[in-house]
């Protein structure tokens, strides 16, 4: 050891007692590269130690493995001398030391560099920016793209450091971006994040840091695979010809971490992720979690039997009255995941030998799926090669004994759940964690404990029963309106309702214990106004009417939107047209009926010939000869009724449309095709507040001209209080009886079942009331008919309108060409 | 037209409606076939006619079907007016079945003339005559309507209803209509069968905007498309999918369903 070098460690054993130590230490791994290397070494050493004492130290903690790395020290000491000439940079320093010699080690000395010059460049630029950069763990900060993809990820960033965005909060969104949808990705959002970040920077950083809206809606873009939004109604569609089952699909979790999305059910809605890789994968991941529906893996007395399997007699329930599944496994504590995944293997056999047998080639799908997916790396492999092999046994006829158990036809979830607890004995699968249990489902399998569910009623037993105590209250109204309601404004003394009230059917969201329901008392301490109609309600309870019980009001409408209606007009250009030609292209059968009238325009040939004929023949026949082509005034006439509640300002799923917009162009639609066909026609919107205020709406009486005020009323339209139906229809059928036809429709436009909020939680006492003042009208020669928007409305538009009588739109934008286009079909047109 | 039907027309039973209707025969009860589009309502009461040896008359009634065209009118021949019976009267009188297809088509006013023909006085006022016509002992009315949607303000009157016995038919089940569409279409067994499965599938989307299900009668013709040497799915989508909707969205679900029975090579 020379002089020199002494005397270095003597200067800073004196600074420092751990400078002299760490420096004496080091040493060794240096002094093989000569006396000059070991000086120059010191010296750089007892600079940084000058410069910032933690410096110092990762330096001398480093040297080892860095020299072992490099197999010297270059060029990493003249790179550590970098920091040097920047205040305020030991947190990059530190990182530098950490990561270098692993950088040199798997992306070479050329990595290294550029790993070095990129982070280097800010050290000038901006301390904290670097430092960030030089702590990103590296494996993270190259991805898989190796040094073109490190400068591709960097690119953007310069040009965003004018716009003082730091480097720590653009890499942070990068790599999030990187991993979801590709560097390609990157460069997108990062040239339209600084579009965002130059018009605010609060927006822009949001923008950066993947917070703001408006940056998941460019995700969502941009993301590669099959975007689920469009297909919802295919999807749903293909979901009730297999299983009979009509769920609602509503927008999934969406991680913005990347990673697998799933199709996870709460067995009463499906949660559909933004995408998934491909159309094959999605329509698996609908098959399977159907099956899961259909075959019982959320039925009731199959969880019950499950938990008592684990000796708990009552599976446990959270605040919504769904079954958490946590006590389930519990038991296997530290193993939890790897259980759950085990038995998650044996039911999703059982499931998809099940599906098997009702849809021919399924599991053939599922393992050429799998295998063109390939193996996911790490521990995560071996579940998903089990799940694989498992299938491919299945058809090959060679699963072992106590896995073909669950092939059995009448297996449950509880067969699957001893399966599982057999193999969890024996089995060498590996311990696994979250993010890996991730990778280990095959394509369109997911978590099946995902979520809470709400148990489910065993397949075929729902009767009405079962309906009214069950989850589906309000189901139409369970949407939260993300505009707020309009109190119905003007004569609706809003004041009095406690405001929760006017959240449509607010508390009745959830399965709900059934409460006794309490319909005596007026539910509020206010009478409601004076007037109106009375009218009486059916109370199933007791099996008689209430009399004068419901009171119906005719209000006017206030709010009036003329710009909205021409809006709609014109976006329904096209509609209106071809909806407008084909009537009249049916114009002349539609205004022939009118034979053997005693005058007319022209002759009846046949009615005359026949005059001709019976007058010869001696008798004396009516001369009625004449042929009357004109439109059929008197012979249909309808009634279109709107159901307004609240709900109708909900939004229809994710689609950014809400009901009304469609209701609006529905009834405006309905007004001017209606025109053409020239019935005579009425439309009233209706909503409700307790039994004594029930508002019927007149848009346009049977008297009143379809004219610019009607359509203004239209554009207007929009969404108050409850929906007391059948006081509606009781009104509706009086007001139809005063209008001269021959037949009379009366068409009920409505979006989910009859509630109202002094219904007390029983859905099924205004149902029964609507299908008795169905009968009534009935019986008065009035025809009801209903068109609902309610997915579930399967479930009790049978009975409350007869087979036959009702149609489901679940299809929301397809409610303004549909609507007068199910009228001219009921009328007897099409 | 009046025929007698000669050969024995195709007819799988599915539950008793052979011996329900031979025992309403035996009364001269009037009937009501019930039942959705193509399930088998025509072919049932031709196998019958066949059966009972009767002939058929079939009336398929419309909108602008007038009584005059169920009872008879009066025509020229040469200089001379002669009376003309309708399909109703020479049923009547010959004693043959009368189908009225489809009866909810006819006007109401047009459908009371066969009020007096269901009870039982069996007799037919012929206003242009003057006359009532006794029924031939083996004369039996039968009509046929089909409770969809579309008849909501069509509906049979009740008085009318309940002068009949009624038979609801609905799609055979599984087994019965595989064996209906390889006879019929002359179709090999596992096609046939899997025709069926997907059309069981099919049916669930009874609710979401399709006016008529798949029928029997559609499966017949995809069948028969398969056997004149079409491809089975292109058969399927000509015979089935494509008569059933224009919406893209079912063609598309409807599609994917056959597909999953006959996947493409």
């Amino acid at each position: 050891m020379s002089e020199a070098t002494e005397e270095i460690l003597e200067h800073l054993a004196a600074i420092s007692f751990v400078a002299g130590r760490d420096a004496r230490e080091a040493l060794p791994a240096v002094a093989p590269l000569g006396e000059e290397a070991s000086l120059r070494f010191l010296e750089t050493g007892r600079d940084l130690f000058f410069y910032d004492r933690e410096a110092g130290k990762a330096f001398f903690h480093a040297t080892a493995n860095m020299v072992a790395a490099f197999a010297g020290l270059d060029p990493w000491l003249e790179q550590s001398r970098q920091f040097l000439t920047q205040r305020g940079t030991f947190r990059a320093v530190v990182g530098f030391f950490a990561q270098a010699a692993t950088v040199r080690k798997s992306w070479g000395a050329e990595g290294e560099a550029l790993w070095f010059k990129l982070g280097a460049a800010w050290i000038d630029r901006h301390v904290d920016s670097a430092a960030a950069y030089f702590r990103m763990p590296v494996a993270t900060l190259f991805g898989d793209n190796g040094t073109t993809g490190l400068t591709a990820l960097l690119q953007p960033a310069d040009s965003l450091a004018k716009g003082r965005l730091g480097l720590g909060t653009y890499l942070d969104g990068a790599i999030k971006v990187r991993g979801i949808c590709g560097l390609d990705g990157v460069a997108e959002w990062a040239r339209r994040g600084a579009d965002v970040l130059a018009a605010g920077r609060i927006r822009g950083e949001a923008w950066f840091r993947l917070e703001s809206d408006e940056a998941r809606s460019f995700l969502l873009e941009v993301l590669p695979g099959f975007r689920m939004g469009t297909h919802k109604r295919l999807f749903g569609l293909l979901l009730q010809a297999w299983t009979g089952l009509h769920l609602p699909l509503e927008e999934g979790d969406w991680s913005l971490e990347g990673g697998r999305s799933f199709l996870e059910t709460d067995g009463r809605s499906l949660f559909v992720p933004a995408v998934m890789p491909d159309r094959e994968e999605a329509l698996l991941a609908f098959y399977h979690t159907g099956a899961h529906l259909a075959y019982d893996s959320y039925e009731q007395d199959a969880i019950h039997a499950l938990f008592a399997e684990i000796g708990m007699e009552h599976p446990p329930l959270d605040p919504d009255q769904r079954i958490t599944w946590r006590p389930l496994f519990a038991q296997f504590g530290e193993d939890l995941i790897r259980f759950q995944m085990i038995f998650d293997l044996c039911e999703d056999l059982r499931v998809d030998v099940a599906l098997d047998r009702e849809m021919p080639g399924y599991i053939s799908r599922v393992v050429r799926a799998a295998r063109k997916h390939g193996l996911p790396e790490g521990v995560a492999a071996a579940y998903y090669e089990q799940a694989q092999r498992y299938l491919e046994d299945y058809q090959q006829g060679r699963l072992s004994p106590d896995l073909a158990d669950l092939t059995r036809s009448e297996a449950g979830i509880v067969d699957a759940f001893r399966v599982a607890m057999a193999l969890y004995a024996t089995t060498t699968l590996p311990p696994l964690t979250l993010t890996e249990r991730a990778r280990a489902y095959l394509p369109g399998h997911s978590p099946n404990a995902a979520r809470p569910v709400y148990p489910r009623q065993k397949h075929g037993s729902d009767g009405p029963e079962v309906e009214g105590d069950s989850a589906l209250g309000a189901a139409g109204h369970q949407e939260k309106p993300k505009e707020t309601p309009q109190a119905a404004e003007g004569n609706d003394p809003d004041m009095e309702i406690p405001p929760e009230d006017i959240q449509g059917t607010g508390g009745r969201v959830g399965v709900g214990i059934p409460l006794p329901a309490k319909v005596a008392g007026s539910g509020r301490g206010v009478k409601g106004p004076k007037g109106g109609w009375p009218y009486r309600e059916w109370d199933y309870r007791h099996q008689q009417y209430k009399m004068d019980w419901a009171r119906v009001h005719e209000r006017k409408l206030r709010e009036k939107d003329e710009a909205k209606a021409i809006e709609i007009a014109a976006e329904y250009d096209g509609t209106l047209r071809r909806l407008k030609r084909a009537l009249q292209a049916q114009k002349p059968t539609r205004m022939s009926p009118r034979r053997r009238q005693y005058e007319g325009e022209e002759p009846d040939l046949e009615a005359a010939v026949q005059f001709l004929i019976e007058k010869r023949a001696g008798r004396s026949p009516k001369a009625s000869v004449y042929l009357q082509r004109r439109p059929q005034q008197r012979d249909t006439a309808v009634l279109l009724l709107a159901d307004l509640s609240t709900s109708i300002m909900a939004e229809a799923g994710d689609s950014g449309v809400r009901v009304v917009d469609r209701l609006r162009a529905a009834m405006l639609l309905f007004g001017e095709a209606l025109l053409e066909v020239g019935d005579p026609f009425a439309v009233y919107g209706f909503a409700s507040k307790y039994h004594d205020e029930v508002l019927m709406y007149p848009i346009k009486r049977f008297t009143d001209r379809f004219d610019a005020r009607a359509r203004a009323l239209l554009g207007g339209l929009s969404g108050r209080l409850a929906t007391r139906m059948g006081a509606a229809i009781r009104h509706s059928s009086k007001l139809m009886l005063r209008s001269p036809a021959q037949r009379r429709l009366l068409l009920i436009l409505s979006d989910g079942r009859p509630a109202d909020y002094d219904d007390g939680g029983d859905a099924r006492y205004l149902q029964e009331d609507t299908r008795m003042a169905v009968r009534e009208a009935l019986e008065l020669g009035i025809h009801a008919f209903c068109i609902s928007l309610d997915p579930q409305g399967g479930e009790y538009l049978p009975q409350v309108f007869g087979q036959g009588h009702y149609l489901v739109l679940p299809h929301l934008d397809s409610l303004p060409a549909r609507l007068p286009e199910v009228y001219l079909r009921l009328r007897g047109h099409g | 037209m009046s025929e007698m039907i000669i050969q024995e027309p195709f007819y799988q039973p599915v539950a008793n409606e052979v011996g329900v209707f031979m025992a309403a025969w035996s009364r001269r009860l009037p009937v009501m076939l019930k039942g959705p589009t193509g399930c088998g309502k025509t072919r049932f009461l031709e196998h019958m006619a066949w059966r009972l040896k009767r002939p058929l008359i079939t009336v398929a009634c419309h909108e602008d079907l007038t009584s005059s065209d169920l009872v008879g009118r009066f025509l020229i021949e040469g200089d001379a007016t002669v009376w003309q019976d309708g399909p109703l009267t020479k049923a009547v009188r010959e004693g043959a079945i009368c189908y009225l297809d489809e009866i909810v088509e006819a006007r109401t006013d047009t459908t009371v003339v066969i009020h007096p023909l269901t009870d039982h006085r069996r007799h037919l006022p012929i206003e242009k005559l003057g006359t009532e016509i006794s029924a031939h002992p083996d004369f039996m009315l039968v009509i046929s309507y089909n409770p969809g949607y579309q008849t909501v303000l069509k509906d049979l009157k009740p008085s009318t209803k309940q002068r009949f016995v009624g038979m609801n038919f609905t799609y055979p089940p599984a087994e019965v209509e595989t064996r209906i569409v390889m006879k019929e279409a002359g179709l090999d067994e596992s096609r046939s069968k899997a025709l069926v499965a997907a059309a069981d599938k099919a049916r669930n989307l009874k609710d979401q905007g399709l006016q008529e299900v798949t029928s029997t009668r559609a499966l017949i013709y995809a069948g028969a498309l398969m056997v004149a040497g079409l491809e089975s799915l292109e058969a399927c989508t000509m015979a089935i999918i494509n008569p059933q909707t224009d919406d893209p969205e079912l063609s598309e679900a409807l599609l994917e369903i056959f597909r999953t029975f006959f996947p493409e090579r």
